[in-house]
């Protein structure tokens, strides 16, 4: 399975942590991230992007497989049951369906819009496994979601205190 | 969408953390943010909501009226940068209940941020995760697809197995739902709770979903169901074992291109499905030749049209079915295929290629070495590359390649590496493996001695003790077999005495312990043959690595690490046959050492050198670690002893009734009172660490004065027997006395030492055939002493057979390297034979001390064996108990010869006997004015004068100090005579020592003199009787020790002899002190 997926940036300041297997506290989960980058950062790109080794916090035999692009380390520590090439390329369509997303995605998106970067995540990996590699169906899924947020913005009318009406009322106008 | 809904605060505060120059100003504009936040969610008490000012229609331009509740666009941008604030490392959770309150939101992207923001920040045990349960059923079922989603991912996230059966009925039923979106999201949702809670989702529900999700009608289904699929086949293969067919159906239509385009990536038609398919099939064919036999033919295709296409998206197809191909029943035109597919990664030039083609070799070498061969260039140029995993990867390939042919080069190469790595991690696998393969496939035991030297030089912190172990016991044992040449042993040794040797003269002071411990260890047993350094360099080579800064630095190990350099040290002053000064120097340093058991062995060892420098060749024998001991275990070496003295009026013993250390006594019924008239209880073990224990196996046993040489102790008991040792040692010759003082109080007159057990003393004829029992193997052991006599052993211990069968084991195990054995085994086993030790020590030294004496007499007879010691012979020997024939009694002086002559002597001896028993009656009958009836006194004194050691002039010294124990001076202990005597039952270790004295303490009140010189407060002197009692205590009170001198002027002579007893509540303290004693007196 999929430990955690963190993306640091050239200077180790993170801008996505997202753990699979949980690994509890601050000061732990902040561990784990000095820790990935400490050790990504110090490989030229010339060199593979398998880092074998051991987190402690996630145990031993977990494979780091890191993909570098401009200003961004993309990591993703997996165990045995991912296959290296496998999890390489998903690192690609994570960030092909980043960029057609953003339209040409760059470090500031993912801070700005850090929960829209989690929804597309969410559909490419859920609970630690591969859900869907397409990257059709990751847009549609988020376009559909957009949409309908937009939609139910201009059901609710102009008035930002309608939606906060309907919340409290709607309980039941769904189901 | 853009940035625009952000507000200018947010963007100017990451632009500010972006340009931070450091982690302080980076905190500092973050606790700053964290102040803003939580004005912000102040300012949303229920209370502060006023009015809400309408903002744009779907514009995000906040207005200042706008609360955090009222305006979930403002809630949205809160939490993000909430969550901004939490990965940096910062406490927000003051903002969490607003992230459950979007999580109640209409919009289904509020509701997905209030969801995130929970599954990033909240804790598993976080109360917030139970307030969500609710908001989650609901979604679950929503009408609305995308809130179902949504609720999917937030139940993966945040459920915790507590809560799985609130969610699990829900999340079943959606796997039935219409949109395939949901379907396959609630196949991985069902999966996660069935991990977090097998029992809320049992396993067998979980399978038959997946293989029914399997056949979705939708592919992106079935692809998150192959995730879900090897997840579970990893666990428990079986219930998957007739998907075989079926999947490679899928793999067939999928490589066909059946598939819709759109699934296509980079052209290959859905390579995650094929990489999952392959990675099923590997886990199914695995040790399965049926199943394997069914997937050769998809495999082979899958194979060549990934290869066909070489784009990075079908290498991966590829790779996956190299594993594949080299985990199941292994095909050979598979075998052949998945071999080039290696070739092309190897030869890549893309670093990830090679990387996968060296992993992908590693796994097929191993059962198919043929394959290595090709490579072999290939291997070398990954061995020089830069990069840190590609060369881990290739140090792995190695290892698996290792053959008795290659491993001296592979090896060098693994070594190589962890002498450069700096990576705890590799440096401890690296080390694991090159001990594997140095142990598996070393040519030659140099090679090997060389090799895991090395090793201990650069990271002998991370060796696995038993390495060690076994290196020395290489060294001890060489090639182990009988018919072996000598030689070859001998230049082993030889080799690993001058490798060690160099390392002494060039680094002794960046050793670490591991190679400090073996190689005090080697140079001791076999120092003597090293050719390019003399012995005593060697000696003052060891000094200056005891006294160097580097083993007090040895951390927790020091004090076993120093013990183990001073039984070097000890070992080759004897195989010098002299003490160099700095020797001497080291162990009188030591006498004082607050290391007790330091200080005792130096104690013994100088009370060896000064008294009977002779014998150190038989305490410290060389060559002799592999020699094993034979303990008498019943004692009945007492046998005749402990019945003159009943015979002569002494009281049985009796165990006490509310004894409760009965395990200690082997056995509850002790029918003889020989084993128990032993009291063993005091001799308490100090400490039984790792160290300490080998170090007494080492030392300790080896060195009793009792010079009893070869006892090399089972490696169990090492570690408590020098205690128990102790109080018999300085004793010996006046070893009746011990068992009266012992049973009867000892204040007031001295009992009257029990007739010689010589009486019942046997023919001839059993003893001669006694000697082929004792027939020691090696000519200088009288380790054979009781055991292997035919005693009819009348008190044997009852032992389970478990613990004879654990004593079998140890024996087996560590015998032949005893010396610096393992950590003891578990106490019951140990106890027995240490306290049997202790006995059959004391015994022993009889005939040692009286062998210089009787040995260069002709053998024939025994010319009237003196006053020396017939008894203690007869009981060693045990004759008494072999014939109930009262045949000549002169057996006993042959008997002696026979014990201390080489063995072709004791032939002739054997033969001799009877014509020299006549004279011998009167013989046991001690020498009528001795107080002592073996008048060993006299052996003693001559050997004292004969051979005084030049070097060893440390008495002043001695003489003038005040004794200390555990480093700390003793202070006088201030009591009367009644306090003296009430407390002298109380003390349970004794320790009695008789000394002939010289002039300084010839006199009684020199004696008490000499006593008050070494701290201890006079608390009587009683001139009538020539005695006096002197009391001290150690440690602030806790330990005392209470002293009882009798000056006993010696017939005919100026000489004098002390009886001195100390009684102690701590064993050790009195043992050092009595020893302390004698050694003051001499």
């Amino acid at each position: 399975m999929i430990k955690g997926i963190i993306i640091v940036n050239n200077s180790g300041k993170p801008r996505l942590v997202k753990f699979y297997q949980n690994v509890f506290g601050e000061e732990r989960q902040q561990s784990v991230i000095r820790r990935v980058f400490q050790q990504v950062s110090t490989r030229p790109d010339s060199f593979c992007n398998y880092l074998e080794g051991s987190v402690p916090e996630w145990g031993e035999n977990i494979k780091l497989i890191y993909r570098h692009y401009a200003t961004l380390y993309f990591v993703f520590a997996v165990d045995a049951q991912e296959s290296d090439l496998g999890i390489l390329d998903l690192i690609q369509v994570f960030v092909e369906a980043l960029d057609k997303r953003f339209a040409n995605v760059c470090e500031l998106d993912l801070i700005f819009h850090s929960d829209k970067v989690h929804y597309i995540l969410d559909e490419i990996v859920m609970g630690g496994m591969v859900l869907e590699t397409n990257i059709n169906s990751i847009l549609q899924a988020i376009n559909d979601q957009e949409r309908m947020h937009n939609d139910s913005m201009r059901k609710a009318g102009p008035s930002d205190s309608v939606d906060t009406i309907s919340t409290k009322l709607g309980a039941g106008r769904n189901w | 969408m853009s940035g625009m809904h952000l507000s200018r605060e947010f963007f100017e505060l990451i632009k500010s953390i972006g340009e931070s120059k450091s982690k302080q100003e980076e905190d500092r504009i973050i606790i700053n943010e964290i102040a803003v936040l939580k004005k912000k969610l102040e300012n949303d008490k229920p209370g502060s909501i006023t009015t809400s000012i309408p903002g744009a229609p779907g514009g995000g331009v906040a207005t200042g009226g706008n609360t955090l509740t009222t305006n979930k666009k403002k809630a949205r941008e809160f939490l993000v940068r909430v969550l901004y604030v939490e990965m940096l490392g910062h406490d927000g959770s003051f903002g969490y209940i607003k992230a459950v309150e979007l999580a109640a939101s209409q919009s289904i992207v509020h509701k997905r941020t209030g969801y995130m923001v929970c599954a990033c920040c909240l804790s598993p045990d976080h109360p917030f995760r139970f307030m969500l349960v609710n908001q989650m059923q609901r979604d679950l079922v929503s009408s609305n697809l995308l809130e179902s989603c949504g609720a999917l991912i937030a139940v993966t996230n945040l459920i915790t197995p507590d809560l799985v059966g609130t969610v699990s009925s829900q999340v079943i039923g959606l796997l039935d739902h219409s949109a395939e979106t949901v379907r396959k999201k609630a196949i991985v949702a069902l999966h996660r709770l069935h991990q977090l809670s097998p029992d809320a989702v049992p396993q067998q529900e979980v399978i038959e979903k997946t293989r029914k999700m399997l056949c979705d009608r939708d592919p992106a289904v079935m692809g998150s169901t192959l995730n879900v699929i090897e997840a579970l086949a990893r666990v428990n293969v079986q219930p998957f074992k007739d998907l075989v067919p079926s999947l490679i159906s899928i793999l067939k239509q999928i490589c066909e291109r059946r598939l819709p385009s759109e699934y296509d990536y980079h052209r290959i038609p859905a390579p995650w499905m094929q990489m999952k398919i392959v990675r099923i099939l590997s886990v199914i064919g695995k040790n399965d030749i049926q199943a394997s036999e069914g997937m050769y033919e998809i495999l082979g295709d899958c194979l060549r049209k990934a290869e066909e296409a070489g784009i990075n998206a079908s290498n991966a197809i590829v790779y996956e079915c190299i594993r594949c191909i080299t985990v199941i029943y292994p095909n050979p035109v598979l075998l052949d295929a998945a071999g080039n597919s290696i070739s092309r990664f190897l030869s890549s030039r893309s670093q990830n290629l090679r990387y996968l083609g060296v992993t992908g070799l590693a796994s097929i070498v191993e059962r198919h070495p043929k394959y290595a061969a090709d490579h072999q260039l290939a291997v070398i140029e990954c061995l020089e590359d830069k990069d840190d995993t590609l060369l881990r990867k290739t140090l792995d390939l190695l290892y698996r390649m290792t053959n008795p042919v290659n491993v001296e080069f592979i090896t060098d190469r693994l070594l190589h590496f962890l002498r450069g790595s700096t990576d705890p991690y590799l440096k401890k696998d690296l080390t694991g493996k090159i001990c594997t393969i140095a142990e598996r496939y070393a040519p030659n035991n140099g090679w090997y001695v060389r090799t895991v030297t090395e090793l201990f030089k650069i990271a002998g912190d991370l060796v696995d003790p038993a390495v060690a172990t076994n290196l020395m016991s290489l060294v001890a044992e060489g090639t182990g077999n009988e018919d072996a040449d000598d030689e070859a042993d001998m230049l082993l040794r030889k080799q690993a005495v001058e490798l060690y040797v160099t390392l002494l003269a060039s680094a002794p002071n960046r050793m670490n312990r591991v190679l400090v411990e073996t190689l005090a260890w080697v140079l001791g047993e076999y120092g003597y043959l090293s050719s390019i350094m003399p012995l005593d360099a060697i000696i003052d080579g060891m000094c200056k690595l005891l006294q160097s800064g580097n083993t007090a630095k040895l951390g927790g190990g020091a004090p076993s690490t120093r013990r183990l350099i001073l039984s070097a040290i000890m070992k080759m002053v004897s195989q010098y046959g002299n003490c160099p000064a700095a020797a001497a120097k080291v162990i009188d340093d030591y006498t004082k050492s607050s290391d007790p058991d330091a200080q005792k062995r130096c104690l013994e060892f100088q009370t060896l050198l000064t008294t009977a420098p002779h014998m150190l060749g038989e305490v410290f024998p060389v060559d002799a670690s592999l020699e094993d001991v034979d303990v008498d275990e019943n004692l009945s070496f007492l046998n005749g002893l402990v019945s003159e003295a009943i015979s002569s009026g002494a009281r049985p013993y009796q165990r006490p009734e509310d004894d409760d250390d009965d395990d200690m006594y082997v056995g509850g019924s002790l029918s003889s009172e020989t084993a128990s008239t032993f009291k063993v209880t005091p001799y308490e073990k100090p400490t039984t660490t790792y160290g300490q224990g080998r170090m007494a196996g080492m030392g300790s046993t080896n060195m009793g004065p009792g010079g009893n040489a070869n006892v090399t102790l089972p490696p169990g008991s090492g570690g408590t027997s020098q205690a128990a040792v102790t109080p018999s040692l300085p004793i010996t010759p006046a070893q009746p006395q011990l068992m009266m003082r012992n049973v009867a109080n000892v204040w007031g007159k001295q009992q009257p030492p029990p007739p010689p057990a010589s009486t019942p003393a046997p023919v001839s004829t059993p003893a001669s055939s006694g000697y082929r029992g004792f027939g020691a193997p090696a000519p200088s052991s009288y380790g054979g002493f009781g055991a292997s006599s035919p005693v009819p052993a009348p008190a044997a211990p009852v032992k389970t057979a478990e613990q004879l069968e654990k004593e079998r084991l140890a024996a087996a195990l560590f015998g032949g390297i005893s010396t610096t054995s393992q950590p003891p085994p578990p106490p019951p086993a140990a106890v027995t034979p240490q306290i049997l030790t202790a006995a059959s020590i004391t015994p022993a030294a009889t005939p040692v001390v009286a062998a210089p004496i009787s040995a260069p007499a002709p053998p024939v007879t025994a010319p009237a064996p003196a006053a020396a010691a017939p008894a203690p012979e007869i009981d060693l020997l045990d004759m008494g108990s072999w014939g109930a024939d009262p045949g000549p009694v002169a057996t006993a002086a042959p008997s002696t010869l026979d014990m201390l002559a080489p063995t072709p002597l004791i032939q002739e001896t054997v033969a001799a006997p009877p014509p020299a028993a006549p004279p011998a009656p009167p013989a046991p009958v001690p020498a009528p004015a001795s107080v002592d009836p073996f008048a060993d006194a006299g052996l003693l004194d001559g050997y004292t004068e004969s051979a005084p050691l030049p070097s060893f002039g440390s008495s002043d010294t001695l003489g003038s100090a005040k004794f200390e124990f555990g480093g700390v001076a003793v202070a006088p202990l201030v009591i009367t005579t009644p306090q003296f005597g009430e407390r002298w039952g109380r003390c349970p270790a004794t320790h009695p020592v008789n000394v002939p004295s010289s002039s300084s303490a010839s006199t009684l009140s020199k004696f008490m003199a000499l006593c008050e010189r070494a701290g201890l407060h006079k608390v009587e002197e009683i001139p009538a009787t020539n005695e006096g009692i002197a009391a001290c205590m150690a440690d602030g009170g806790s330990a005392v020790a209470l002293v009882h001198g009798k000056v006993s002027p010696l017939p005919g002579g100026q000489q004098s002899r002390v009886d001195i007893t100390v009684k102690s509540t701590d064993a050790q303290l009195g043992g050092t002190l009595a020893m302390y004693l004698q050694n003051m007196i001499r």
